[in-house]
């Protein structure tokens, strides 16, 4: 009866509070009452073995870990709860709370693929209409972490009927629901979600990149692309409710889009217009990119500089096998044919055990260079850090070996155990595909600077004809007034990366006569 | 002729050595990038000291007015500062047991004054590998108006100064300045120096455009 009326008491509480305190907790944790004599506490640690039925605990548990998850005793408090939820039953009216709960106590100790593991089952069991909106909330907090995205993404955002859920989360649901239709190629069915989204939400604005690029695998060719496409990823690089990434991310879409169609001074608008925070040494995609997009508008001394930024500490061990093809193009175009042959062979030096791990068909996830530049592209990226993520959580997980008791600790080792095998064979499987695609790269790249190597050699031991000059060199832009040069010594500065400019005097000689 | 030789054969493998670094590595690398900090027009209030006078210590307010011609060169059109004297303990010994009269000390009692500005380092250094600081460095010249308790003296002044930039608005500076008092007395030398350390916070308004 007590019980009874402690549960409405509750409920009527968490109606009425904004906090989901049940108030009916003990007025102190002193005052909670220890278990009785006799009846077993199943908080307390035990040296023996883990017994293999939970043992039955008091209601009042429920209590005492709500007034330590209030001290921010999270420990302790996600033993307590994990005891209550192993021992009641699932219709115990604080079962939905002590899971999530525990959730939440497990997410504050950095413990994120256990805490989503509760949130998301108070979702799925849909217990407790009061407490679902709450893990959700919880969940959608996680997604910007590594997370589990079949667990999170898909069975739930995506699978579950949340149309009650509003706000953010409500509009998070939508989202996920429109984006698994796109993946599965309908776009009216993900437009019907997507529309449920108010505008001008972050959502929405989620909502129309995923149907941009999905509309973007409808064009064989990039050049085919109209350009209201490619304005409208322009739009949504400048749209400040997007997070800097995807803003960025948009922008140089729109940048590869109007390379493709061979607008290279809107690509380096967009190029230009990717923003990086303070000090941050940024991505090296984005400076290649960039270094060629210059090399194609004739700005051969500020692609130079870019290229030397490449060489900085921070992408010395990125996969860019481009940057020495380019870099023997621009020694070439100016007539410095040492530096270019050598640009040239120093791509098969760098890459000669990946290049023989190709030839040999060895098995290409073993090679390290290429595995390390797999993993750092799209899904397998995503995979990875989950992987990673999970691995770290797990030896975190020791830590709390004694406070969590037995019991708990057995089980989210075991949870951990298992979603990292899972984790493993994911990010495993993603790789085989993404590394395939990074030895063809370096394949084509390898075949280039062949070809380029070549080139230079014939125009090495060409013979210089009577009365030949040297050329008029490319013009260097002066150094504006506005401007200040710091000369390069070596040492890289990470607000300097985008700044560097070479300075390059042409050898070509022209004008013979035979 | 040997001598010429002799040199000669020392120099060629050095030239020949940067030819041929020259042809390994060709090219010169610089970042090259817009100027984060321009001053225009900058009102700077400080605080200083007189610190080398041995019968008395100055200090005081100072309020300064520049107007930045470019990134390099400056007027500092006005320059005023007030200077309450704290005497030390030698005056305070000088007086008491010797009976040398207040008046026999001369003393700073305010200046002003005019200097042009010359900026020539303009730099950047790290700040605990977290933060980039942007600084510059410069030298002034100018004439500075002393009034000491017994007379108005004229003197040219020379400083050196240290700028560190915390926005486009605000930057601190460190100005170390010697004001040296012309003799007006012909023949009687008698030439004053009158160093001043002041620490200010810079305010710059308008755009350089």
């Amino acid at each position: 009866m007590k019980i009874a009326l402690l549960s409405a008491l509750l409920l009527l509480a968490l109606a009425a509070a904004p906090a989901p305190a049940p108030q009916t907790a003990p007025a102190a944790p002193a005052a909670a009452a220890p278990a009785p004599a006799g009846a077993p506490d199943a908080g307390t640690p035990s040296s023996a073995a883990p017994a293999t039925l939970p043992q039955k605990v008091d209601p009042k548990l429920f209590d005492e870990a709500w007034t330590l998850y209030n001290t921010a005793n999270y420990k302790e408090a996600a033993r307590r709860f994990y005891a209550y939820v192993e021992a009641m039953p699932q219709t115990d009216d604080n079962y939905p709370w002590a899971q999530y709960f525990l959730g939440q106590s497990l997410v504050r100790l950095k413990l994120t693929h256990a805490g989503a593991y509760y949130l998301a089952r108070v979702v799925r069991e849909r217990a407790n209409p009061l407490v679902v909106p709450r893990a959700l909330d919880g969940l959608r907090e996680l997604i910007d972490l590594p997370h589990d995205e079949t667990m999170v993404d898909e069975q739930v955002f995506a699978a579950l009927d949340l149309g009650s859920v509003e706000g953010e989360t409500g509009d998070y649901s939508n989202y996920q629901q429109g984006l698994l239709d796109l993946r599965a190629g309908n776009e009216r069915w993900a437009n019907l979600h997507f529309d449920k989204i108010p505008k001008g939400t972050v959502a929405a604005s989620r909502a129309r990149f995923a149907t941009l690029v999905t509309r973007l695998k409808e064009f064989k060719d990039a050049r085919e692309v109209n350009q209201e496409l490619i304005q409208s990823f322009w739009d949504l690089g400048h749209d400040m409710k997007l997070s800097l990434e995807t803003r960025n991310e948009a922008l140089m879409a729109a940048a590869r889009l109007r390379y493709e169609k061979k607008d290279f001074q809107g690509a380096l608008d967009a190029y230009a217009q990717v923003k990086l925070p303070p000090l941050d040494p940024g991505q090296a995609t984005l400076y290649l990119e960039e270094a060629w997009t210059r090399y194609n508008l004739g700005q051969i001394h500020a692609s130079m500089g870019i290229l030397n930024t490449l060489n900085a500490p921070s992408f010395r061990d990125e996969f860019l096998p481009d940057k020495y093809l380019l870099k023997a193009m621009i020694f070439k175009d100016l007539c410095h044919y040492l530096p270019a042959k050598r640009a040239a062979k120093e791509l098969t030096r760098k890459f000669a055990e990946s290049l023989e791990t190709i030839r040999t068909r060895d098995d290409l996830t073993r090679d390290l260079r290429m595995v390390r530049a797999a993993a750092a592209i799209g899904s397998t990226r995503r995979a990875y850090r989950f992987y990673a993520a999970l691995q770290l959580e797990g030896e975190n997980l020791g830590r709390y070996a004694g406070s969590f008791g037995d019991r708990l600790y057995g089980h989210l080792n075991r949870l951990y155990v298992l979603a990292v095998a899972e984790a493993q064979r994911v990010y495993e499987a993603r790789l085989k595909e993404s590394v395939r695609q990074e030895a063809d790269k370096l394949v084509r790249a390898a075949e280039q600077v062949r070809l380029m190597d070549y080139e230079v050699g014939l125009k090495l031991y060409e013979r210089i004809k009577r009365g030949s000059k040297i050329t008029k060199d490319i013009e260097e832009p002066p150094l504006d007034p506005k401007e200040v040069a710091f000369p390069f010594d070596g040492e890289y500065w990470n607000d300097e990366l985008r700044a560097y400019r070479v300075s390059l005097k042409s050898r070509c000689i022209e004008g013979a006569q035979e | 002729m040997k001598e010429w030789i002799v040199s000669a054969a020392l120099l060629l493998p050095a030239v020949a050595l940067a030819q041929a670094e020259e042809l390994e590595n060709p090219g010169r690398v610089a970042a090259v990038q817009e100027r984060v900090y321009r001053m225009n027009q900058e009102l700077s209030l400080g605080i200083g000291t007189l610190p080398l006078d041995a019968f008395y210590k100055g200090f005081g307010p100072q309020v300064t007015y520049t107007f930045h011609f470019s990134d390099t060169f400056a007027w500092q059109i006005g320059r005023g500062m007030y200077s309450y004297p704290a005497t030390t303990s030698l005056r305070q010994q000088l007086e008491r047991d010797f009976g040398v009269l207040p008046t026999a000390f001369e003393v700073v009692q305010w200046m002003a004054g005019s200097d042009l500005v010359w900026s020539p380092i303009y730099g950047k250094t790290s700040f605990l590998n977290q933060q980039v600081l942007h600084f510059e460095a410069y030298a002034s010249i100018g004439g500075t108006l002393i009034k000491t308790n017994s007379q108005f003296r004229p003197a040219l002044d020379l400083g050196v100064g240290v700028r560190v930039f915390s926005s486009k608005f605000v930057s601190y500076r460190l100005d170390v300045t010697n004001n040296v008092c012309i003799p007006l007395k012909f023949p009687v030398v008698n030439v004053l120096n009158v160093p001043t350390i002041v620490l200010s916070v810079a305010l710059n308004f308008g755009s350089p455009e």
